[in-house]
């Protein structure tokens, strides 16, 4: 893809936009539609359109697969911790209500962080599969 | 003739529920019977997300002046049948690639002449 010049630039202009979207996805998703699970796909696209216009071997420089499988399982331990530190205050497990000052204060702040685990597990786990599909289609075409 | 009319999701639903089955029955290529399996299932979702509808309802958001209000069960439902077909797909994709590997082909009628099974 070293030739496509128009492609190139456009996905540089577009994948900015492609994050700043999912970010708005993902912290609106309180206010009206949207979430984790959307702006983790969102996400996981800008990069995925990286990769495939610029290689996948740039991409693999911008986000590590470690880095990618650490960031998994955060969003997992990140949703369960919720839980837990909703049962330390005193309510079942996920009860937002009890994170915060207030009722209303403690149910943003549960299904912002609940929201933000969602998010990271989706995009690094979309991207995990899209890496290993990519890698795989490697060895063959040496083969050829 | 109301009826028919009234009721268009569910035809919206069965045209596009039978494109997807015929794909994944008349197509000889494997990724084409994935994409076919998945036009399958957004019918599903939309047979779903259609009768979760409330005539006149707003988006399921707790604000003033608001009481009618769509079911959001089935788009919580529908929610996770989106995220449990994407696994399916990346799975049914992955054994693609593995019978790939493994027979040179994606083509149905090339793997049943290589294993003499048709």
């Amino acid at each position: 893809m070293k030739h496509n010049l128009i492609l190139r630039v456009l996905s540089k202009f577009l994948i900015p936009l492609i994050f700043l979207f999912a970010l708005y996805v993902q912290f609106h998703g309180d206010f009206g539609p949207g979430g984790g699970f959307q702006a983790g796909v969102i996400f996981s696209a800008g990069i995925i359109l990286y990769a495939l216009v610029f290689g996948t071997d740039n991409a693999r420089q911008v986000i590590p697969p470690k880095v990618l499988r650490a960031l998994a399982s955060l969003g997992v331990l990140i949703y369960a911790c919720t839980g837990v530190a909703s049962l330390l205050r005193g309510g079942e497990y996920l009860n937002y209500s009890v994170l915060g000052a207030n009722q209303i204060a403690g149910q943003h702040l549960g299904i912002l962080v609940i929201e933000l685990g969602v998010g990271m597990t989706v995009m690094s786990v979309m991207l995990i599969i899209f890496f290993a599909f990519a890698d795989r289609a490697r060895p063959e075409q040496e083969v050829e | 003739m109301d009826f028919i009319i009234g009721h268009y999701n569910y035809w919206l639903v069965i045209i596009i529920m039978m494109a997807g089955f015929y794909t994944v029955i008349s197509q000889g290529n494997l990724v084409k019977k994935i994409a076919g399996l998945n036009i399958f299932q957004v019918s599903v979702f939309m047979l779903y997300i259609s009768i979760g509808n409330v005539k006149d309802g707003a988006a399921p958001i707790i604000e003033q002046g608001v009481e009618l209000y769509s079911n959001p069960l089935p788009h919580v439902l529908i929610l996770t049948a989106i995220v449990v077909g994407v696994a399916t797909t990346a799975l049914g994709l992955a054994l693609v690639v593995r019978i790939k590997e493994a027979y040179g082909s994606i083509e149905e009628d090339d793997i049943h002449n290589q294993d003499h099974s048709l």
